[in-house]
């Protein structure tokens, strides 16, 4: 059999049937519902449990803590020039209350700039402490003796960490471990003479380290947490210590925060277009869609209480060399040990953890979550997450945590059963209609996350995701 | 589409009720307490409970004929170290000799010695010149494998000891050698030394040769007596009558306790009880508290916690120094149905990193509802209280459970009087003359470990990178 093709050279045919041009004057068109780009898995809002907020606070009560303050300075920079924030000084346990600013600024004029390159000793083991050093920016490492006189990795420091600051309170102590760069760093280095020369300046804060060595330090467990008095493994009659569980007396509060927008559509639309999509709900769904991947961006960004800015300082590590390594989540998963929950990441890093687990012969198992299949590592779940943010560098953070207010973990916060309520959480309330014939609906939701306590919640910082093999 | 954020300067004046104000009329969502001190406490999930009626359990064993291979503890004094002289009653010729004298005098001639890595401390095949303490570090013992290869035998730890056969035999030879794999500090005793205080004492060479005489009663190999069987036997021989002996003098565990008095103002516990009941909430986190304290003591308790309590022929050094899957292996092919291992959460990222590097993605395991990172299927449980020294060296532990594979089981009575939680009781004491509240919490609780392999230790693992 042939089949052939009509011949075109002879000329326009006359049609002998209905086009389908004219055909679909007579049909309906079959239409999609508008379709939006913007709309991602939102993996976290999914995953975390949702906690009832009445009365929109939330008001994390702890243990009393003792803290102990080491935070993390930050830093000013000019051109090349980096300069140390005066008050960020007081990160300094010994500096903690010291009132006088003046000091903290003529101390802050005293540190010098040093650069060093990739495995540059700053700090020797066993020598004695000559210098507060702050690491400005790049990666070092602290190097212990291990118990048959190796060298171990004691830990990472990393942009805004310091070593040396016991120099303040004893000026005879020496270097524990040996400070050495990975990467090429810029550190501000305060020398001992300075600070001496300081002291003599500013008696004030003389009596102020004098009044230090003085102080009592209230019993604690290894969290700082103020200790619960318990004894064991006695006999006989011995006297039982008496004890008390104190709170944290101004708890930290949680308010619900909001995301807003008024959706306007013409009376005319919301009452003739209708068939076969309602075009107001379509409105209000693309517009929820919206206020949803907000929501989630927020949680992880809000400066307040996204998860990025709430992780505890002790919590966030950096990672060893550079891309995202096993090894480095295994780091992460000692550190969130207590029942981890997920893993929460940028796509692209987890590609970049994809890389570097192939490059190691290795084929992490995946995990069934609800019916999807989801990459894990020690079968803990990563989550894909495009809220987390990469920066310009290519840089970007991981996130560990456990979940759920049972077990102390990281838990959304929401209210339900508000006015005008359309979704948990979310309302959609008639404004009005103006006189150019537009209704107004206002639409918010409501929503904050909280970390119950500190190691609920871990952050790998700086993983590099384009890192060339 | 976009949503914006509201524009905070210029702010008009407010024109509604701010949310600062509102929240004065507003009740506030409080959390109970949080904790951080509060683990998962795994140990204490897994282990089952057994109840031991009258505050005591007596683990009955089988006659065993202990050959006695402690370990000796050495002291140091700046960089030199010396021995104990009781100690050296772990010295199997020496075991039941009790003078203190002659053993002092042995100890002053030990000579302290140092090897670098790869250093040769005894040769196969040589005569035995010295007795060997290994004071700091760790050595390799090699044997000759069957085909004339070298084959590692064991690695020895700080406070092992070899040649304390030269007491009792000075001609014998090494059928091993033994190679410093660490920096080593050792004590050794030369032969002409021991043989100096064998001469003087009278008393010494008398033990000795009475010791050299000492048969020792038929046993199997893991020195229990003997039941005599007689198998693939013909014919009318005569059976061998037989009976198992039970140690006469068999270890009790007595419950210890962890007591605490909870003292509460009684205005505190008669108002401030909406919604959340105080005494109660300062009940729950004391509880917590002593929880913990009991897991640490099952793990640290120098009487019954499993670090402690275990074998010494059960605890392992790691071969070269981080958690290696072989060191693990070699944990697991000590004892039956291994259940768990336990872990510090440092040790387990080392042991995934000891993985990683060789390629290997272990499976992990589902535990209890959660899920725990494996090796060969056998979950490895974190658990901090498993003490870090601060030269970043740790332990593993593996343990079988229960009574009926003479695992390890955890002790307890339950029907105690005001018993709040299972062999946990609260007790109400008094109110003083300040209105303060007094209870007594107090938990009861210990460990057993009924045959020796059921609990296995790896020692020394270190923990940095």
């Amino acid at each position: 059999m042939t089949v052939t093709e009509p011949d075109l050279g002879s000329g326009e045919q006359q049609p002998q049937s209905l086009g389908t041009a004219a055909a679909r004057n007579l049909a309906t068109t079959t239409k999609s519902e508008p379709q939006m780009q913007g709309i991602s898995s939102r993996w976290l809002l999914k995953m975390l449990p949702w906690v009832q907020a009445a009365g929109g606070t939330y008001r994390v009560n702890r243990r009393l803590t003792c803290t102990v303050g080491n935070g993390r300075v930050s830093f000013t920079n000019e051109g090349a020039r980096v300069k140390v924030v005066p008050p960020e000084l007081r990160e300094f346990a010994a500096l903690r209350e010291l009132p006088d600013t003046t000091v903290l600024d003529a101390m802050a004029e005293d540190f010098v700039q040093r650069e060093y390159g990739p495995g540059e000793v700053i700090a020797e083991f066993g020598d004695s402490i000559d210098e507060i050093v702050l690491v400005a920016h790049g990666k070092v490492n602290k190097i212990g003796p291990g118990e048959y006189g190796e060298h171990v990795v004691l830990g990472t420091l990393a942009d805004g960490d310091y070593v040396g600051d016991e120099l303040l309170t004893d000026p005879e102590s020496l270097w524990e471990y040996t400070t050495k760069t990975v990467t090429s760093c810029t550190a501000l280095v305060l020398p001992a003479s300075s600070f001496t020369a300081l002291l003599e300046r500013a008696p004030a804060l003389r009596a102020h380290i004098d009044r230090l060595g003085s102080g009592q330090e209230a019993a604690a467990n290894m969290h700082g947490e103020a200790d619960v008095e318990v004894i064991s493994g006695h006999s006989g009659e011995i006297r039982i210590a008496g004890t008390y569980v104190d709170y944290e007396p101004s708890p930290r509060e949680y308010e619900l925060s909001v995301a807003q927008t008024v959706l306007r559509v013409h009376t005319r639309v919301a009452d003739l277009y209708n068939q076969p999509m309602n075009q107001l709900d379509q409105q209000l769904r693309l517009t929820i869609e919206a206020l949803r991947e907000r929501q989630e961006h927020e949680l992880i960004n809000n400066r307040d209480f996204g998860l990025l800015h709430n992780a505890d300082l002790a919590q966030r590590t950096p990672t060893r060399t550079g891309p995202p390594t096993p090894d480095d989540f295994d780091q992460l998963l000692a550190m969130v040990w207590k029942e981890p929950g997920l893993f929460l990441a940028h796509p692209r890093t987890i590609a970049a953890f994809g890389r570097e687990c192939s490059r190691r012969g290795i084929y992490p198992s995946s995990v069934d979550v609800g019916g999807h299949r989801i990459p894990a590592w020690r079968g803990v779940p990563i989550f894909p997450c495009n809220k987390i943010p990469v920066s310009d560098t290519r840089t970007s953070s991981v996130l560990l945590m456990r979940t759920g207010e049972d077990n102390q973990g990281v838990v959304g916060l929401h209210q339900t059963g508000i006015p005008d309520e359309y979704r948990p959480g979310l309302s959609v309330r008639f404004m009005g209609v103006n006189e150019t014939a537009i209704s107004s609906y206002l639409v918010s939701a409501y929503y904050s996350a909280a970390v119950l306590v500190p190691d609920a919640l871990a952050v790998l910082e700086g993983a590099e995701v384009g890192k060339e093999s | 589409m976009t949503v914006t954020e509201p524009d905070t300067e210029a702010v008009p004046p407010r024109q509604s009720l701010a949310t600062d104000a509102a929240r004065n009329l507003a009740t506030t969502t409080k959390s109970v307490p949080q904790m951080q001190g509060i683990s998962p406490r795994w140990l204490l999930r897994v282990l089952p409970w057994v109840q031991a009626e009258g505050g005591a359990f007596r683990v009955n064993r089988r006659l065993t004929y202990t050959v006695g291979d402690g370990r000796v503890t050495c002291v140091n004094t700046g960089s030199a170290v010396s021995l104990i002289p009781a100690e050296l009653a772990e010295f199997g010729p020496l075991r039941d000799f009790r003078n203190e004298a002659v053993l002092g005098a042995l100890a002053e001639r030990f000579v302290q010695r140092a090897y670098e890595p790869g250093d040769v401390i005894a040769e196969f095949g040589h005569e035995i010149d010295q007795i060997v303490v290994i004071a700091h570090g760790k050595a390799r013992k090699i044997g000759t494998g069957e085909y004339g290869d070298d084959t590692v035998l064991d690695v020895l730890g700080g406070g092992r000891f070899f040649g304390d056969s030269l007491l009792l035999d000075q001609q014998g030879i090494w059928d091993y050698t033994v190679k410093a794999v660490t920096p080593c500090t050792v004590l050794s005793l030369p032969k002409q030394a021991a043989q100096q205080v064998i001469d003087t004492s009278g008393e010494l060479g008398g033990h000795l040769e009475e010791v050299r005489g000492r048969a020792r009663p038929a046993h199997n190999k893991q020195g229990e007596a003997n039941i005599e069987l007689s198998s693939g036997h013909n014919g009318e021989i005569t059976l061998p009558g037989t009976f198992v002996d039970y140690e006469t003098s068999p270890r009790e565990y007595e419950l210890a306790a962890a007591q605490t008095v909870l003292r509460i103002h009684t205005r505190v516990a008669d108002l401030y009880n909406n919604p959340m009941n105080q005494l109660e909430q300062q009940l729950r986190l004391t509880i917590e508290a002593l929880r913990e304290r009991q897991e640490n003591d099952l793990v640290n308790n120098r009487e019954f916690g499993l670090l402690h309590n275990a074998d010494l022929g059960q605890r392992l050094h790691t071969r070269t120094g981080p958690p290696t899957p072989d060191d693990l292996d070699e944990l697991l092919s000590r004892r039956r149905k291994s259940e768990y291992f336990l872990a510090h959460p440092l040790a387990i990222a080392a042991f995934g990193r000891e993985c990683t590097s060789r390629g290997l993605y272990p499976e992990p395991v589902p535990v209890q509802g959660g899920v725990a990172a494996a090796w060969r299927g056998v979950p490895i449980l974190p658990c901090d209280k498993i003490p870090v020294s601060a030269t970043g060296t740790s332990s593993i532990i593996v343990m079988r459970t229960g009574m009926e594979d003479n695992g390890v089981i955890g002790l307890h009575q339950t029907g105690i009087p005001d018993e709040y939680r299972p062999g946990l009781s609260v007790r109400f004491m008094n109110i003083d003359e300040k209105a303060i509240m007094s209870y007594l919490v107090s938990a009861y609780y210990s460990a057993a470990i009924l045959v020796p392999d059921a609990v296995g230790v790896l020692e020394s693992v270190e923990i940095g990178r």
